[in-house]
């Protein structure tokens, strides 16, 4: 009951959590921007057009956007916020990483469903640099495994916050600007087909079936920046962590405002840090020095 | 009766018979079935069912049953009697309880794989691949031969019972020595890296019966032979042999994985996963050494366990893997991946199946390669805190090496399932687009992927099972973690009803057909983007692996601005191949550096008598 809670709180709030970041950038920019609320009327607009889809497609594609937010939907349910008692007790670390391998998995078949070289090329980008991704993401959760054996979330609130965790957070942190679409690795706002990389996989999707893709994407971020939360100090439970969400969405949007997106090629060597931020970190952990 | 029949019939009796066994093995553990006494105690033969044997048994009924069913309407008849054979020898091979009997079946059964593999041998290049399987197959076999009689002579007995309960006396040094042979001979029989090299050769010039075979049955019977002396026959074994597997086991995941990404020789890709698979395997074993020596017997149950269940299922989804390309390549002509597109339109029936052996093997929720994955996972978390620190850091970097696999063998069936089955079809096949009918071989497809849905939404039925063997050969039943039963199910239940949810959308509400965005040029086959395209990135991101050529030609045409033809051809230059073409090099310049000796000149000979002679008198002296 609290778990379903949990899911309908994480889902309201996502959209607007996007159009504040959007707000947000918009004003250190120096732009009025559009309300915070604006996501909704958006995902409101979408929800109620027809969907236009390339001819011959197959069921993937049709099934696609609803396997995304099942995906995001099911992390939500996997944040231990509220307790162990329901799905986050299930879903580890490892299952984790493996579920978010699902979303990658059928939307980059989707993409090459709709023969078009954009939504393949970004299909090609996404797998490689998600196949970058996951073992940096995996690693850098595994903080509590080296302590306490077990891939489960929770054990991370508890670690003492030193240098490994900070190594963990800065890794995770890398791997967090990927996976929710933003500079320097990827653009939502672009508009040049050559150089999307999220926006191209979903580039033949639209009305309804673009609003869910949307809410998923939504989902997906607030999700990550709860577990980014939870590796930032605070107690033993995930809410006395939750005011560091609001700090993580700063600190994406004051990224996105100072950097500029780097080559495509540029990327793996970011998420090659990432990677080896993490493994240090576990590392350090493991042979019980500056931790 | 034709030929074809009596394979068929032959493969299901073996089937039958190795599911029969399997049980025997399962139920009542170590029962001696046949036994022949010689004078000599080293060559007496003894025959036998095991509880370490009978997953591998399982795994035989399972993939013969397949293989059968598939043979019965698609194939060459002297494809489906060899593979009768074959079947029936690796069954013989599991059975074989002394040194003599296993030398003897084992070699049985290389040789009749090796008819298999040259079964095409008018192709070209498959009479080359078939000898080199030849020369590893029996170099291997005498590693093997070597370790097993070490073992024996030291118990003075070739049963393989008596030779375990001497095992605890061997003297260290020979414990190891058996052991490294023992890797050695099995390991490169199962693929491990660097003695792959003839795998990717062999695999897929066989016919598909029996490549689904050979890489889902046979390199598990190299596998059990590695778990037989590692685990009884030169037991309990050191931490050092667990740190040497944990590394063979990443290093063949990993740089396998990265080989299949930039093939696209649908059969050829699918031996390459082979290779990373049995690194799974390896790495679970490996986990299971380490804690086995360290007496952590509890994570070594776990990891056995997760190790045993990875080559069941790795034998259900390659053979399901195998068998589709089969028919892929039966109805197409073709398993090249640029030549293939929209099959799913075509192949109704393989299509959807292929799919889910592709969701398997790349280890996505609710199916079997992702129990099993996620086991193993498991074994190697419990692994980083248990042990020394510096096998702790070993157990880490094979961590993140296992991570990277899984996300690596995803791309590559996103490569091989969107651009062979979805998007439009990329060359004009002569033939007419016939819509698959449901046979015998699409029933072998379904049997296998039920199998692998069975095994992954309900992992309890093979782990259950596998735990209580493990506790057999162990000695304590393996913990299992408390979140397995439910864990696939509960990942699934929201993806699943949310596609329900889209497709009943998408039926009722509106959704209309436009021609693809291609910024306003005709929608063509031909402007898809091809598999070579695809691996592109990932091709450049481990370039230091896997140290790509290309050749860039531009033909003809007005101006340079306006060819008329481009040709682009890219490959990797494996690693292995540069070394043994380097040694080789090395042999003839020191060959002919050498030759300058013998220049042919009798005063020279007789200058090389008189030196000879000179240094022999002041030896002498």
């Amino acid at each position: 009951m609290l778990g379903l809670l949990q899911l309908i709180a994480i889902v309201a709030l996502a959209p607007l959590i996007h159009g504040a970041m959007k707000r947000l950038r918009a004003n250190l920019q120096g732009r009025p921007g559009p309300a915070p609320v604006q996501p909704y009327r958006d995902l409101n607009k979408l929800w109620k057009k027809e969907a236009l889809l390339p001819t011959g497609v197959s069921a993937i594609t049709r099934a696609a956007p609803g396997v995304s937010i099942g995906v995001a939907l099911t992390f939500a349910l996997a944040l231990p916020i509220v307790s162990q008692a329901h799905v986050s007790g299930v879903v580890d670390v490892i299952a984790l990483a493996f579920l978010l391998g699902i979303d990658r998995f059928v939307l980059a078949l989707a993409a090459l469903d709709t023969r078009s070289a954009f939504a393949g090329m970004a299909a090609s980008r996404e797998m490689a640099f998600g196949s970058l991704l996951e073992p940096a993401l995996l690693v850098a959760l595994l903080g509590g495994a080296a302590l306490s054996g077990t891939a489960n979330l929770s054990p991370l609130l508890g670690l003492p916050f030193g240098l490994a965790s900070a190594l963990a957070f800065a890794a995770f942190f890398l791997v967090m600007l990927a996976e929710t679409a933003r500079i320097p690795i990827d653009n939502q706002e672009t508009h040049y087909e050559l150089t999307m990389i999220h926006e191209g996989l979903v580039l033949e999707y639209s009305g309804w079936m673009l609003a869910m893709l949307q809410l998923a994407a939504q989902i997906r971020q607030l999700c990550f920046f709860v577990l980014a939360s939870m590796l930032l100090p605070g107690g033993l439970t995930l809410w006395s962590h939750l005011p560091w969400v609001i700090a993580a969405m700063v600190a994406v949007t004051v990224v996105e405002t100072l950097f500029a997106k780097v080559r495509l090629f540029e990327v793996p060597q970011l998420l090659g840090s990432a990677f080896i931020l993490a493994a240090t970190s576990v590392g350090l952990r493991i042979l019980g020095v500056l931790v | 009766m034709t030929l074809r029949m009596i394979g068929v019939g032959a493969t299901f009796a073996t089937a039958v018979l190795a599911a029969a066994l399997a049980v025997l093995g399962f139920t009542h553990g170590d029962v001696t079935l046949w036994l022949v006494q010689s004078q000599t105690p080293l060559l007496s033969l003894e025959a036998g069912v095991t509880w370490l044997a009978s997953p591998f048994l399982a795994i035989i009924a399972m993939l013969a049953t397949a293989v059968a069913f598939w043979g019965i309407s698609r194939g060459r008849p002297i494809d489906a009697a060899l593979v009768a054979a074959f079947a029936f020898s690796m069954l013989l091979v599991l059975i074989a309880q002394s040194v003599a009997l296993f030398f003897l079946t084992w070699e049985v059964m290389s040789l009749t794989s090796v008819f298999l593999v040259a079964a095409h041998h008018e192709r070209r290049g498959v009479r080359r691949a078939a000898f080199t399987y030849l020369l590893i197959a029996q170099s291997g076999a005498l590693c093997i031969l070597a370790s097993l009689t070490l073992l024996a002579v030291h118990a003075d007995d070739a049963s393989f019972r008596s030779i375990a309960e001497h095992a605890f006396t061997l003297p260290p040094v020979l414990r190891d020595v058996a052991f490294a042979l023992a890797l050695i001979g099995f390991g490169s029989k199962a693929g491990a890296m660097p003695l792959h090299f003839w795998l990717p050769r062999a695999h897929p010039v066989a016919p598909a019966n029996a490549s689904a075979l050979l890489s889902g049955a046979m390199l598990k019977v190299a596998i059990y032979g590695l778990f037989l002396v590692a685990f009884q026959l030169a037991a309990p074994g050191t931490t050092s042999w667990g740190v040497a597997v944990i590394i063979v086991g990443t290093v063949s995941a990993v740089v396998g994985v990265l080989y299949a990404l930039v093939d696209h020789d649908l059969k050829r890709l699918l031996a390459y996963h082979s290779i990373e698979n049995i690194g799974i395997i390896l790495i679970g074993m490996g986990v299971a050494l380490v804690a086995r020596s360290e007496g952590n017997i509890v994570l070594a149950g776990l990891a056995l366990t997760a190790a045993l269940f990875h080559s069941i299922n790795h034998g259900l989804f390659k053979a399901l893997l195998f068998l589709g390309a089969g028919t892929v390549a039966d109805t197409t002509g073709s398993v090249d991946l640029e030549k293939l597109g929209g099959l799913s339109s075509r192949l109704v029936w393989t299509a959807p199946l292929f799919l889910i052996g592709c969701a398997a093997i790349t280890g996505l929720p609710p199916f079997n390669g992702f129990a099993s994955e996620w086991l193993t996972f498991q074994a190697l978390v419990h692994g980083i805190s248990t042990s020394a620190r510096i096998v702790n850091l070993v157990i880490l970097g094979s961590l993140a090496g296992l991570a990277l696999t899984g996300s690596l063998a995803a791309a590559c069936f996103v490569k091989v399932y969107g651009i062979a089955f979805l998007g439009q079809a990329r060359h004009l096949d002569p033939r007419p687009a016939v819509r698959e009918r449901f046979d015998a071989s699409a029933f072998s497809l379904v049997l296998l992927a039920c199998l692998c849905t069975l095994l992954g939404i309900a992992p309890m039925l093979a782990v259950g099972p596998l735990s209580a063997i493990v506790g057999a050969v162990l000695g304590t039943a393996p913990i299992l973690p408390a979140t397995l039963p439910v864990l696939p199910a509960s990942l699934v239940v929201l993806p699943i009803a949310g596609a329900a949810f889209a497709l009943a959308l998408g039926a009722s509400r509106k959704v209309r057909s436009v021609p693809t965005w291609t910024c306003g040029s005709p929608v063509t086959a031909s402007a898809q983007y091809t598999a070579t395209a695809f691996s592109k990135p990932l091709r450049t991101i481990f370039g230091f692996i896997l140290r790509p050529e290309r050749q860039l030609r531009v033909d003809g045409g007005q101006s340079e601005w306006f060819p008329t033809r481009i040709t682009y051809h890219t490959q990797s230059r494996y690693l292995v191949d540069e070394v043994a073409r380097r040694l080789a090099a090395s042999t003839l310049r020191l060959a002919r550096h050498s030759r300058a000796v013998q220049s042919g000149s009798l005063r020279l000979y007789i200058a090389y008598a008189v030196v000879a002679v000179v240094i022999a008198v002041l030896v002498a002296r």
